[in-house]
């Protein structure tokens, strides 16, 4: 650093005279670049995120890998006919998605498939009974794939048996008898894709709210507790000390916003499963913007509580309001349909998980998001000009923590 | 030069501080003492704004005192107050570009002050590893940062050992011969002494006496030592003079003006030799014990 002066230099010469360089940076811009810092060199902060990324791309590999595979399912039969209503039962899987397979073990009494069964040879035993009954023997349980196959596969034999007896084919039986679906809106597997997108936006916006809003109240209380803010209050209005505290947090909230959003994309992309990803790419955007005005509203609320606090252990008890909040969020996020999603949809906080979740499963009316980002927008501006009210008097009291209403009223 | 006028601050129903007014003059620094609890810190707080004041105001150099003003100003709050679990280097850079400075001015700056309190070595330690007396360099350091043109200074030498007086002595005399004003409290009347231009004592929130040390000397009452032999009993029946104290030769003695003391001298030169005939010059401490009974 060629700046830096030499201590003996320093000594002849301490106090220099020349009128210092100014900076130029506004102060809540200072604020901000120093909350971002100061949790970008935070150690438990990086692993965390490093280890939630990890997860995140884990369980869409897992996930892909796993629907891959399908199941191989072995069944053990005593008879020709079940040993045929596995082999349909096999077509069948392979021709719908290529990755359920039956396999007969062919056993040679009941009983005998019943001991298959019991050491694990088998998954299944398909028994025929008395008069056309069929049995499924499981050891603990069987599973829902296996037996739906086999149903289905089940009553396919059974139709083209009784055609024969009856003279008809089995086609011309089912004539008429074929239902086709058709969606007013979206389509089926759009609607899963909505579902998983529903959540991870839900616990995605949960997970920001609870960390860098309790980031927010703590380095409020750090240094109303240190009574740094004394000094700072001296230096800048504690106006821009709040918004810096803001600003600073709900970037670092949208930097790992955009990590785990991109590396669950990365990932899609990678394992071949992102072809359905595309319908989710616009709710995605709109959810960006809804988390924004959703996080500033959250972050207002949190510094208020900061600046209430005498120490870091206060948020606990002065929390819940907030809390509920929150809650409500993630719960309208992952429960919440028909009319009470509308109305959610409007709510500022909870809007900003509800309204994305409409727009991925229904449509809706451009100007819907538009009004819920407004109320948003009116709610975080009002939000922030109350919370700087509060926290400008409470932040310089010492002493116990402060209600709310002892806060309005204390002079400053 | 900073004039503090009538400021007036009540915590409901007490009165912590009533209708204070004093100077700070360029260039000198001000002593501020008073017992516990006689509004030194309330004073400071509303001097810096960050107590509003109910009455009264702060005054630099002829016109009200301004939030930009009082950015220049460097503060050392009662309370000490700086993040415990940052590195040292980098809180001090962040409150020089609070204080519109730029950052590598901040950091060649705040390494020059770490230096001068041998802490050059530890700008990336964090504050809490360092001894408490170390803790309060480092905030010296941050309140002579941004090169203040005005300091106000709470209990600044309190836990500090005497090297360290010694260095923040030299730093606080830089700073008056560039012309800073400087207010500082302290209860440690020696160091009020020593470095001192002016006093302003306050107690139970109202301003006892503020001055000059000349000043209040002239003030303060007239005290003479006198040493005689044999014995100095007789000034006991000497008129216009109170005796403070006597013991054998040695008297102190309390006189109305001028021409009492020339009487006792003739007086004493009659009765026999005089060793001592001297005026005291009381201390400052000395002064404000005479004020603040």
């Amino acid at each position: 650093m060629s700046t830096m002066t030499e201590p003996d230099q320093a000594r002849q010469n301490p106090v220099s005279t020349s009128p210092a360089p100014h900076g130029t940076q506004p102060p809540w811009l200072i604020v901000t670049l120093r909350e971002v810092m100061v949790k970008a060199k935070d150690r438990s902060f990086l692993i965390s995120t490093l280890v939630t990324l990890v997860l995140i791309v884990a369980g869409v590999v897992f996930n892909a890998y796993m629907s891959d595979r399908g199941n191989d399912y072995v069944v053990a039969v005593s008879s020709d006919a079940g040993e045929s209503v596995v082999m349909l039962a096999d077509e069948q899987g392979r021709a719908d998605d290529g990755n359920t397979t039956f396999t007969p073990l062919v056993a040679g009494s009941d009983d005998d498939a019943r001991e298959q069964v019991r050491s694990e040879e088998a998954d299944a035993a398909l028994l025929q009974g008395e008069g056309d009954t069929w049995t499924l023997v499981g050891k603990e349980d069987v599973p829902s794939g296996l037996s739906s196959g086999l149903g289905i596969s089940l009553q396919g034999f059974a139709l083209t048996a009784n055609a024969a007896e009856s003279g008809m084919s089995s086609a011309e039986l089912l004539a008429g008898s074929e239902l086709e679906e058709s969606l007013l809106e979206g389509n089926a597997e759009n609607q899963a894709v909505a579902a998983v997108a529903g959540f991870a936006f839900s616990f995605l916006f949960y997970l920001a709210a609870l960390v860098f809003g309790l980031q927010i109240a703590n380095s409020v209380v750090e240094e109303k507790q240190n009574r740094v803010v004394e000094i700072l209050a001296t230096a800048i209005p504690i106006r821009q000390l709040l918004y810096g505290k803001v600003m600073g947090n709900t970037v670092l909230a949208m930097i790992q916003l955009a990590l785990y959003g991109g590396a669950a994309l990365l990932a899609l992309n990678i394992t071949g499963t992102a072809d359905l990803v595309g319908s989710i790419i616009p709710a995605s955007g709109w959810f960006l913007v809804f988390f924004l005005f959703g996080f500033l509203i959250l972050a207002a609320i949190w510094a208020v509580l900061g600046s209430l606090a005498s120490r870091p252990e206060d948020l606990n008890n002065n929390s819940m309001p907030v809390m509920a909040l929150i809650f409500a969020a993630l719960a309208a996020g992952l429960f919440a349909s028909g009319q009470l999603l509308v109305v959610a949809s409007y709510v500022p906080v909870v809007s900003s998980v509800a309204m994305p979740i409409r727009l991925l499963s229904t449509d809706v009316a451009l100007w819907e998001p538009i009004v819920a980002l407004l109320i948003a927008l009116v709610t975080a501006v009002a939000l922030l000009h109350l919370g700087e009210k509060i926290y400008r008097r409470a932040v310089m009291q010492g002493g116990s923590a402060l209600s709310l209403r002892k806060a309005m009223k204390l002079e400053q | 030069m900073l004039q503090v006028q009538g400021l007036t601050r009540r915590f409901g129903e007490k009165t912590a501080v009533d209708a204070v007014s004093f100077d700070v003059p360029s260039g000198k620094m001000t002593g501020f003492v008073g017992a516990n609890g006689a509004g030194k810190t309330t004073t400071m707080r509303m001097i810096m704004g960050v107590l509003t004041a109910q009455s009264g105001e702060v005054l630099l150099d002829g016109r009200p005192v301004t939030a930009g003003d009082r950015s220049s100003f460097g503060y050392m709050p009662e309370e000490r107050g700086l993040y415990p679990k940052q590195p040292i280097l980098d809180q001090l850079v962040y409150l020089g570009q609070l204080h519109r400075m730029t950052q590598g001015d901040a950091r060649s700056r705040a390494q020059e002050l770490l230096e001068r309190f041998q802490l050059g070595d530890r700008g990336k330690d964090k504050l809490e590893s360092l001894s408490l007396g170390n803790q309060q360099r480092v905030q010296i350091a941050a309140s002579l940062l941004h090169r203040p043109s005005v300091l106000i200074l709470d209990e600044p030498f309190s836990g500090l050992d005497p090297v360290a007086v010694d260095s923040m002595v030299d730093l606080l005399r830089e700073h008056t011969e560039q012309g800073v004003p400087i207010l500082f409290s302290s209860h440690q009347l020696d160091l009020v002494d020593r470095l001192c231009d002016n006093l302003v004592v306050l107690q139970k929130g109202r301003l006892v006496t503020s001055g000059t040390g000349d000043e209040l000397r002239a003030a303060a009452p007239r005290r003479h030592r006198i040493t005689v032999s044999p014995d100095a009993g007789w000034v006991r029946e000497e008129p216009g003079v109170t005796v403070i104290d006597v013991a054998g030769q040695d008297a102190v003695v309390e006189l109305a003006d001028d021409d009492a003391a020339q009487r006792l001298l003739t007086n004493a030169l009659a009765r026999g030799p005089v060793h001592e005939f001297s005026r005291i010059r009381p201390s400052l401490s000395e002064i404000y014990r005479g004020v603040s009974q």
